[in-house]
């Protein structure tokens, strides 16, 4: 089962991590931001910080993932495992571009 | 035991045949519950689904064939393509493929039935009723109309009175029980139930495809059931979820549906691409390129499949950069998509393929689905969704992919299976006949109707206008449409014809090396005299005796001394034995239930709610029956498994088979909880008429209750099962867990009573929040005295305590989401 | 045959009133671009997957190389190499058209409302309070004109094929498209959501005017 979990964690981080952004962008979007007197500037920081926070994750999965603690007994899961901590890495660079390249709320 | 002689294959046939065998006569169909035969009932059941739904294709087709061609009116016209899409989405696409896993899968893991046999014949019976009712409410004229992915307000009670949205809505989500049920079957059969030595990365190519769907089925089914659910109590009982101005937002529905509704699409294709993994390298006699790639793409493609469901939404005004978020996702969805196809076509290059008739059938799927997955990138264009969205570019891009992407590689998977699956090579030669005409048939009904949607023709409306601009288009359309509908009856008549008629085959045909193709054909109702031990991915092509070994029960579990089912659970990664697992004998129990649960879904229709509970009673009472069937009052110590191998019985293991069940279907609840409290954040943030005019106080007793309930429950069970794995009296620790959950129940009860449930979405979301914990605190309570009577009854002992471990995860549950929910019902009122 | 013959002859007699290629604004005329662009991709990479697919039935069976090396060529630099290199690309280029037709405040942007439902629209005009007209939105062409899209039943989406995308209404909410008209003239606009059994007949005309004529539209003087 942890070789179920090894394969599988790194997206559905980035999964949750994506939809939080998403969710944060809604939040920032909303009427509820600016009601509690933000300003669409600092939701933009908070994206931006967001995003940065889920590629760190990735980056930590990653490195995580290598480590004689935490690899798997099955060399085939392994190279498996860190196939998908890239694809998940690179989704979620790529999923989370538009924070800092579209225009915020329009 | 050891000591008798070694069984010849005849003999072992012999002594394995009377108990795998079915009850004789009618019975057995209902009470069977062996995968060979719910597979074939499910493959013709879905097959007839396909036909259905290909009728109302026809009949489509003939009303837009030209403007003048018009024989129905709007409601009737509107009710046929709502049926149409429901039909070929849940009546025939899921059910096929799972109807395809329910026969191959044992047989391909080398195993003898698939893990709750019971929930097989549940599922599909769940199925056959749904679908019944389904196509009895078109034909009486009261089907849905709203369009398969029935938008509110339009299906709200005012904009669409009758019965036929709640017969869409109840009727769906009962013939969802089979797709869970599938799904929960599926993920601990691949896990637990393989051939010894058969490691993940020794699994069948298309075993991990259907693991991959089958936790896909349990994560995306959950929100649409969640939806249709809150949507049925909003029509029942005015609770205004959709409606904006008591603070409802037609919006959720949309996010609900397509959080179903986009990895559905994928959840079709995947078993396909799983298919084509297995059928490709056998047709060009080689090995599949690229295994571990392959299966992460499956995985990645998977994942991703949850990250684009807004791409369907690209019009409802949501801002560039919440759209910007999916379109990226859409395009990198792609990137598996291209590495599974490349992976195939360097596995052509590899070897030397051969143009038998399920290759043709995979060029097909070639040529037909990248062209779909080509215009799907497209569409995944926000700008260019502005234009397509809603019109028959969108249909016909659709088509490309299902028909193209599925309905193609799972006539190539019937062609190819077709000796596993009758025990008859094929003789009439119709079959290159009918491709032909399909491909002709298809691609001239749908390729130009991509131009047609560019050129503004809408989707769904109920005839073509004159000078339009598309009357040719259309008038193509149909009349290519009919010869694909030839095409497509030309294959089921071909597989008909072949099945009944052709000459017995020989075993293994296309030389697979895997193990589906060791059982002798027809499969035995056991599927395996005994369970091999495998040692790479293509069993068959090391060792081409392995049949006759299996046959001659040299594997494990060859030397059925028990006389009851029995196969063999293994450990999840690497596969070594662990315990033996005994399956049920047959069963008319799941038909009863099926019958049951398909009144207490259909009894709302019509507002009979008396029915409904009474029902709901029926429902718990045959689930108890059906649990109280397994066990043994006796401990059976390690048993001899064969090979000189002792293990336990399924009874006496710590993690039993309903616990690794209980644990996906808690997975499956979970996500549903999960829906459930991202619809009261969507709520908040996003409807119109936010905050509501009265927040529910939370006061103390609430809060008091649900602590001491949480403590009290989880705590109970503990010690009562630290004291059943010592011998000792659990009674009072087990009352004290079950007052706990008493408690659970009763601080969700205060929510009502400080809300009114039609007043505004926050206090129609709270009651379902409210609701969900009652419910699971009284699953929970139930299953606390179901664990009481079989501890009186001798069912449970310091080594059988496997049932305590089940109970437990379900008061687990119960107590984690009354946190959750609770606290997030009452978090504003804290807040304020 | 005859049907295949005649098809696009018939496409080239230009019924092209709702055609989203035959733009009469700035904003479709983007989107045109795009699909063309598209198109021609789209039928390279057919092509070429194609002929990769009949390329190795015609291959003369030699001996295959590893899979290592397949995997390389195959996964390692096409599946992912190709696929990812493409895709980049469109999809930079999706958002950066997806920018420049959102509804950025401007000078000289005309607002109108338009209000769908079931089964007509009625087009009011912030300019000119209380002027309403039913199935025709007025605008001044050559203006960028941001349309106010609600609801007063069910879900509608407000469609102008030959102008820009659409977009929906959705009640509770109001959504905003901008569009623009290069040129005065009239163009069908249709609502594009299902949305019951008289959707088929859920139309509405665009008039756009030239300056002149659209002064006199505000002042009442023009029906």
């Amino acid at each position: 089962m942890s070789d179920i979990l090894r394969l599988s964690l790194p997206l559905t981080v980035w999964i949750a991590a994506f939809s939080a952004v998403y969710g944060l962008e809604g939040v920032v979007c909303s009427d509820r931001w600016t009601g509690a007197g933000l300003t669409l500037g600092q939701g933009r920081a908070a994206l931006v910080a967001a995003g940065a926070l889920a590629i760190a994750l990735q980056l930590a999965l990653l490195a995580g993932l290598r480590l004689p603690r935490f690899a798997s007994a099955l060399p085939w899961v392994q190279r498996t495992a860190a196939i998908l901590a890239g694809v998940a890495l690179v989704a979620t660079v790529w999923s989370l571009v538009p924070v800092v390249a579209t225009s915020l709320c329009l | 035991m050891t000591d008798k002689p070694r069984l010849t294959a005849l003999r072992l046939h012999k002594a394995l045949h009377p108990i795998w065998k079915n009850d004789p006569g009618w019975k057995g169909r209902f009470t069977t519950v062996n995968n060979n035969d719910i597979g074939t009932m499910f493959i013709l059941g879905a097959t007839g689904m396909f036909l259905a739904g290909g009728i109302l294709a026809m009949l489509i087709r003939a009303q837009l064939a030209s403007p003048r061609s018009v024989f129905m009116g709007p409601e009737v016209y509107n009710q046929i393509f709502t049926m149409h899409g429901t039909i070929m989405m849940f009546l025939f696409a899921i059910p096929f493929f799972e109807a395809l896993t329910v026969f191959l899968l044992p047989g391909m893991l080398g195993t003898r039935d698939l893990a709750f046999p019971r929930l097989s014949s549940y599922g599909f019976w769940c199925y056959m009723i749904g679908a019944t009712i389904m196509i009895l409410a078109l034909v009486a004229g009261v089907a849905p109309d709203g369009g398969w992915f029935m938008y509110p307000p339009l299906s709200s009670s005012a904009f669409s009175p009758g019965i036929n949205t709640d017969i869409w809505l109840l009727g769906i989500s009962f013939i969802e029980i089979s797709a869970i049920g599938a799904a929960v079957e599926v993920v601990v059969t691949v896990l637990r139930y393989r051939a010894v030595g058969m490691t993940l990365d020794r699994l069948p190519i298309f075993a991990w495809y259907m693991l991959v769907v089958a936790v896909m089925i349990l994560t995306a089914f959950p929100p649409m059931i969640l939806g249709s659910l809150i949507l049925e109590l909003e029509r029942a009982f005015d609770m205004p979820f959709f409606q904006a101005e008591h603070g409802g937002d037609s919006l959720l529905w949309q996010h609900l549906f397509w959080l179903f509704g986009h990895p559905e699409v994928y959840i079709i294709f995947l078993p396909a691409a799983g298919v084509i993994s297995m059928i490709l390298p056998v047709m060009a006699r080689t090995t599949l390129l690229g295994y571990g790639w392959v299966v992460a793409a499956a995985i990645s493609l998977a994942v991703l499949s949850f990250g684009l469901w807004v791409h369907h939404m690209f019009t409802t005004g949501i801002p560039h950069m919440g759209l910007a978020f999916f379109s990226a996702v859409s395009t990198l969805v792609a990137v598996p998509t291209g590495v599974q196809i490349f992976a195939w076509i360097g596995t052509l290059w590899k070897g030397r393929p051969e143009l038998h008739l399920p290759m043709l059938w995979i060029l097909g799927f070639f040529v037909t689905f990248v062209m779909g997955g080509l215009t799907g990138v497209m569409v995944a264009m926000v700008p260019f969704d502005w234009q397509a969205h809603d019109t028959y570019f969108v249909v016909a891009h659709l088509h490309y992919v299902l028909i193209g992407g599925y309905v193609f590689p799972m006539i190539a998977a019937v062609y190819y299976w077709l000796p596993v699956l009758t025990g008859r090579k094929r003789f009439f030669r119709m079959g290159e006949v009918a491709f032909w005409l399909v491909m002709a048939g298809f691609h001239g009904t749908f390729l130009l109707l991509h131009w047609a949607g560019l050129l503004g023709m809408r989707r769904r409306i109920d005839s073509i206008e004159a000078g339009s601009g598309w009357e040719g288009i259309n008038l193509l359309a149909s009349i290519s449409g009919f010869v694909l509908a030839i095409g497509f009856a030309l294959v089921i008549l071909d597989v008909a014809v072949n099945a009944f008629v052709a000459v017995r085959g020989r075993r293994n045909p296309w030389n697979a090396g895997t193990l589906e193709w060791a059982t002798p054909i027809p499969g035995p109702a056991y599927n395996v005299a005994s369970i091999p031990v495998v040692a790479s991915r293509y069993p068959l092509h090391d060792n081409p005796g392995l049949p006759v070994q299996i046959a001659r029960g040299e594997g494990f579990l060859g030397n059925p001394v028990r006389n009851r089912r029995e196969t063999l659970a293994v450990s999840v990664a690497r596969a070594e034995p662990e315990f033996i697992a005994v399956f049920p004998q047959n069963s008319i129990i799941p038909f009863a239930m099926a019958v049951v649960t398909s009144v207490m879904f259909m009894a709302p229709v019509w507002k009979w709610y008396g029915l409904m509970l009474a029902s709901a009673l029926g429902v718990t009472a045959l689930a108890m029956c059906w649990a109280w069937q397994g066990g043994s009052r006796r401990d059976e110590g390690l048993l001899d498994a064969g090979r000189g191998v002792s293990l336990p019985p399924h009874t006496e293991v710590p993690c039993p088979p309903g616990w690794w069940g209980s644990l996906f279907l808690l997975l499956a609840d979970g996500v549903l909880f999960g829906s459930l409290l991202f619809g009261y954040a969507f709520l908040w943030t996003v409807a119109p008429n936010w905050p509501p005019p009265a927040i529910l106080e939370p006061g103390g007793l609430g809060p008091v209750l649900a602590a001491g309930g949480v403590v009290l429950a989880c705590a109970g069970i503990r010690l009562a099962d630290r004291a059943i794995r010592k011998a000792g009296v659990p009674w009072i620790r087990l009352g004290a867990s079950l007052a706990g959950l008493a408690a659970l129940g009763a601080a969700a009860w205060t929510v009502f009573g400080g809300t009114t449930h039609d007043a505004h979405a926050y206090d129609a979301t709270l009651w379902v929040i409210a609701g969900y914990v009652v419910f699971h605190a009284g699953v929970a309570g139930l299953m606390v005295l179901f664990l009481m009577a079989r501890i009186r009854a001798g069912y449970v002992s310091a080594r059988r305590f496997g049932d305590a471990r089940v109970v437990r995860l379900w008061i687990d549950y119960a107590a984690l989401t009354a946190i959750l929910g609770l606290g997030a019902a009452w978090l504003p009122g804290w807040l304020a | 045959m005859v049907i295949g013959g005649t098809t696009p002859l018939m496409l080239a007699g230009c019924e092209d009133r709702l055609s989203a290629l035959h733009p009469a604004g700035p904003a479709a005329a983007l989107i045109a671009t795009l699909w063309w662009v598209m198109l021609a991709g789209a039928a390279a990479i057919l092509v070429l997957v194609l002929v990769l697919l009949a390329l190795a039935f015609r291959r003369g069976g030699g001996p295959s190389a590893g899979d290592s090396r397949g995997e390389a060529v195959w996964i390692k630099g096409l599946g992912l190499g190709f696929t990812m290199t493409v895709l980049a690309a469109l999809t930079a280029w999706g958002l950066w058209i997806g920018e420049r037709l959102l509804p950025r405040p401007g000078p000289g942007v005309v607002a109108v409302e338009a209000q769908g439902r079931q089964w007509a629209w009625r087009f009011t005009y912030p300019d000119a309070p209380g002027r309403v007209t039913e199935g025709a939105l007025h605008i001044p062409a050559g203006r960028p004109v941001d349309v106010r899209i609600t609801s007063a039943d069910v879900i509608h989406s407000f469609w102008v094929p030959r102008l820009a995308g659409k977009l929906d209404a959705i009640p509770g909410h109001v959504n905003v498209l901008r569009i623009q008209a290069w040129a005065p003239g009239e163009y069908a606009g249709l609502g594009a959501e299902f949305n019951g059994p008289g959707y088929r007949r859920h139309h509405f005309t665009v008039v756009a005017h030239d300056a002149a004529a659209w002064d006199a539209f505000l002042a009442g003087e023009t029906p």
